[in-house]
């Protein structure tokens, strides 16, 4: 039996947490449902209540205040959820811990934020390199280090963030590698002011891997990794402004981690699944659904909130979070007209900001065509499958055009993660350069959306009491 | 400690098992952070190459780290460990 | 036709429209005979039903009557490396449908001995016996039927097998091009896309689920039911069958291939129409569908599901295909709509080749003109 409710939220993340509340406090029913123990998303993310001490403490003031408002909210909150397919109509299915379950709703909003890119290299599936992003859940919420002794690489703000929650740690950090130059950086001198809170915490945290003699290189990239005794040998080339490396190996480095990403991809799992129109900008973390000014996708009664609608950061997540949250109450009759206008002007305001310093980062993280051009051939782009880039170009010669066809000829993208790993690389590579990404598309949304345990799916149940179908014809 | 930070107090001691072998760990910690703590480097063998992989993305969205955890095939990332829990290598033969 | 866009011209013998396996072997065996030949497809070769099928070789699903041509389209997908270039994986196995009910052993038996009157080696195992060709069975069976002649494709790589065979055939390939109309013209057919127009001597309709809009171009009026199958695969898991299963009802089809993923069908409806496509899964249908391929092979409970899809299956009035020339018009011919339509399409393809090449087809066709319901307005004559 399917639940009822009038919004269901994908994603207790700022974005879907403060469109729950706003909502809810319009008094429409609200559920949130995420895959994690606790809200906050990933930048948010807490501790397990069991840790204690500096972890709980350090925790961000921020996510700790969003779970307190959610917990003393309306808002029904299931955690350790994993939505696998939400229909038209809505009806939303999630695993549970205990066995599949479903909600039919009036509204569904989309605040599943975003996930990492990694440009692939030779090496980049042996253990002990991870994303960038995944770092900083590891020391966020885990308390891990990657390693001993880390080299941290590859573009956007996470750089320093990682650096300098590994040293906090307590670990090394072997240098921060990193493929912009300064001059990139100094470009976004205009939206890193319009932050100054977050613009001195960057300082800070450089002047912090400084002193404890950490080295920056710009305009430089992995190479490749080798596994050799003790570690792993990582090697590092310059690039061009574009992003393309040189062949001659400028640096090596002997870690026993490599944390490594090319910045964010939008999570669009629900709105490819549901066939919501979408465009690709580069900027802003791949295909995003394309919303109107109010966070309406295409499709009636969805809505997209957060990193989910493109890439904006934490703060952007916040105003347009409670914007949307604002939309659904209007459209769904909990909220005059007049109302509404009156509550949007100064978040309105509010979200731009917000979004200006997001998307300055956004930019930091722009996957550069030249640099997914050098992936050398024999390189895995495909993790799931172990399918090389020779295979893809193979492939593309022989007249394959789409990312779907790409697909079916290879087994690219067909292994448990369905692509959400590989997609974004498999599209540029098949554009190739600077090619607009629409004629070759992008692997269409299926369930389920996570892999399911079929025993948990399936449940126990009698031959005899299954629900069958009249057989077909003979 | 080795990999588990300095200064963070932990749940309550437990202990599983991977692939026969004990582990030490603590409550609320994921299988994926037990096990790399205790040095184990590769979860599974890649299916075509038959390399070794470990926890990736650490959100359970590329499936890297997948084991069998009490019979169940599941991210270690999101798998809280849990005394005497009985956890196997992922790799398919 | 867009505007602004230059339409180029293509003349050739034959045009085909629609690239599934149907399709795609037309146009393969007639330039293999010596027409110059256009094939037309609003997206690319075979990446509809003939891509995205289950890719089961069996005949305890096929339509009986249909039997004889089952087992040659068989033999051909078995040897596409042959007369493709290109092995598509495609495996002989033992097949295996199962009864675990009186009322299910009842319909075993009949439908059994019905596709055997029509020369399929079919017979009624024990449990005992159905379990040595296929331990990983439920134990709890009560009967199965066996059948040598199965096996399975992996039908993924249909299109690139079939694109490389056309090319190499000097096929005009012409992709991602809707046809908008099909006019006659003189002694022939104007194909018109939005990028290109195919002027040919005949005109091969192979539509699948789009027949109904298709030979409405040409003035008939031919209803086509469309089915929108789910599909269901796991992850790579330990070897847990070696053969292709069913039960008596024809609700299920599962198999393991080499790779280790099991495929999990059955003609479980999801949402969708020949306009949208395949639109959405339905978890009930999903739900049900893995209970029962469970219940057949328990081991599956081990693995997950990483991906469901739809797969549009088209389907007459009497459920029987439709192949042959159109009634009223000169060398305009349509090929589809046939049950377990993916098996023989191999030697479908081939048959209405010979006839449209003037040679005499080894089996008998399926003419459409039975399905036609009225001819409500005939073809304007255009000059």
């Amino acid at each position: 039996m399917s639940r009822e409710t009038d919004v269901v939220v994908v994603g207790g993340g700022p974005a879907g947490v403060e469109a729950a509340l706003a909502a809810a406090a319009q008094g429409l029913r609200v559920t949130v449902l995420d895959e994690a123990p606790q809200a906050g998303g990933q930048v948010y993310r807490a501790p397990p209540h069991a840790f204690g001490g500096t972890i709980q403490r350090d925790a961000d003031p921020i996510g700790v205040a969003l779970r307190q408002r959610l917990a003393a909210s309306s808002v029904v909150t299931c955690f350790e959820h994993a939505v696998w397919s939400v229909s038209p109509g809505f009806r939303v299915d999630a695993l549970a811990p205990d066995g599949p379950a479903s909600w039919t709703a009036r509204a569904v909003v989309v605040a599943t934020g975003a996930q990492e890119r990694v440009v692939p290299f030779p090496g980049w599936t042996r253990p002990g390199v991870i994303g960038l992003a995944g770092t900083t859940i590891m020391l966020k919420s885990q308390g891990m280090l990657p390693g001993e002794r880390t080299l941290v690489a590859g573009q956007g703000p996470l750089l320093l963030a990682v650096a300098v929650g590994i040293l906090k740690a307590g670990g090394q950090v072997a240098g921060v590698v990193d493929l912009a130059s300064p001059a990139d950086w100094a470009r976004e001198w205009r939206a890193l002011a319009s932050r100054p809170r977050l613009t001195a915490r960057g300082a800070g945290w450089r002047a912090r891997l400084l002193r404890a003699g950490v080295p920056f290189l710009y305009r430089h990239a992995v190479q490749a990794v080798e596994e050799v005794p003790g570690g792993l040998r990582v090697l590092l080339t310059r690039v061009d402004r574009h992003g393309a490396p040189t062949k001659k190996v400028a640096r090596e480095y002997l870690v026993d981690a490599l944390a490594v990403g090319n910045g964010l991809t939008a999570s669009t799992d629900i709105t490819r699944l549901l066939r919501a129109a979408h465009h690709y900008d580069a900027l802003r973390g791949g295909w995003v659904p394309t919303l109107d000014a109010e966070f309406r996708s295409s499709l009636p009664g969805l809505y997209v909130a957060g990193d989910a609608a493109g890439l904006a950061g934490a703060d952007a997540a916040v105003a347009d979070g409670i914007l949307t949250g604002l939309t659904v109450a209007r459209d769904l009759g909990a909220m005059t007209d007049t109302a509404y206008r009156g509550a949007i002007g100064s978040l309105r305001r509010r979200a731009r900001r917000a979004r200006s310093f997001g998307t300055a980062m956004a930019r930091l993280m722009a996957i550069r065509p030249a640099h997914v051009a050098a992936i050398p051939a024999e390189t895995i782009v495909c993790r799931c499958e172990d399918v090389t880039r020779a295979e893809i170009d193979a492939a593309r010669s022989e007249g394959a055009q789409t990312a779907n066809q790409v697909k079916a000829w290879t087994r690219c993208g067909m292994g448990p993660c369905q692509g959400r790993i590989c997609g974004d690389i498999v599209g540029a590579l098949l554009a190739a350069g600077e090619a607009p990404r629409e004629p070759v598309g992008y692997f269409t949304g299926r369930t389920p959306l996570r892999p399911l345990p079929l025993n948990l799916l399936a449940g126990d149940v009698e031959y005899t009491s299954l629900k069958l179908p009249p057989p077909a014809p003979l | 400690m080795g990999l588990r930070g300095a200064g963070i107090e932990r749940g309550r001691p437990l202990r599983f098992f991977f692939d026969g072998t004990p582990i030490d760990a603590f409550a609320g910690e994921s299988v994926a952070s037990a096990l790399l703590a205790a040095g184990v480097r590769s979860l599974r063998a890649s299916p075509r190459a038959g390399a070794p992989r470990a926890t990736f993305c650490w959100m359970g969205i590329c499936q890297e780290c997948t084991v069998v955890a009490d019979g169940v095939r599941r991210p270690a990332c999101r798998t809280e460990v849990r005394d005497g829990m009985i956890v196997l290598t992922g790799t398919v033969p | 036709m867009t505007p602004g866009l230059a339409q180029e011209t293509v003349d050739v013998d034959v045009a085909v429209v629609g690239a599934g396996a149907m399709g795609a072997t037309v146009a393969l065996h007639l330039a293999r005979g010596g027409m110059r030949t256009a094939l037309v497809d609003r997206g690319e070769i075979c990446r509809e039903a003939s891509g995205v099928n289950a890719g089961t070789l069996t005949l305890h699903m096929t339509r009986a009557a249909l039997i004889p041509y089952a087992m040659k389209g068989r033999e051909l997908w078995l040897t596409t490396e042959r007369w493709l270039g290109m092995d598509v994986v495609a495996r002989s196995a033992p097949g295996l449908s199962l009864a675990f009910t009186p009322a299910e052993r009842d319909m075993l038996e009949k439908r059994a001995e019905a596709r055997t009157a029509m020369g399929a080696p079919i017979r009624i195992l024990t449990p005992a016996e159905a379990c040595r060709i296929e331990p990983g069975l439920n134990a709890s069976l009560l009967a199965a039927a066996f059948c040598e002649l199965d096996g399975h494709v992996t039908a993924y790589l249909t299109g690139r097998a079939y694109r490389q065979a056309l090319r190499a055939a000097g096929v005009a390939i012409i992709e991602r091009m809707a046809v908008e109309q099909i006019d006659r013209l003189g002694q022939g057919y104007r194909v018109r896309g939005a990028r290109q127009v195919v002027r040919a001597r005949r005109v091969v309709l192979a539509g699948g689920v789009w027949l109904e809009t298709m030979l409405a171009w040409l003035g008939l009026r031919v209803p086509v039911k469309c089915l929108i199958n789910q599909l269901v695969v796991t992850e790579r898991m330990r070897p847990v069958m070696r053969s292709v299963v069913g039960i008596a009802s024809g609700l299920l089809s599962l198999k393991q291939f080499e790779n280790g993923t099991v495929l999990i069908g059955g003609g479980w409806q999801g949402l969708g129409d020949p306009v949208r496509g395949g639109v959405q899964a339905v978890p009930e249908n999903l739900i049900g569908n893995i209970q029962l391929a469970r219940h057949a092979i328990p081991a599956l409970g081990e693995t997950r599901v990483v991906r469901i899809w739809l797969g549009l299956e088209s389907e007459t009035a009497d459920a029987m295909p439709m192949i042959g020339a159109l009634p009223g018009l000169d060398e305009a011919y349509v090929i589809g709509c046939v049950h377990s339509g993916y098996t023989s399409a191999p030697y479908m393809g081939r048959l209405l080749a010979d006839r449209i090449l003037g040679r005499e087809p080894e089996m008998p066709l399926f003419d459409p003109t039975r399905l036609v319901q009225a001819a409500p307005n005939a073809v304007e004559e255009m000059t």
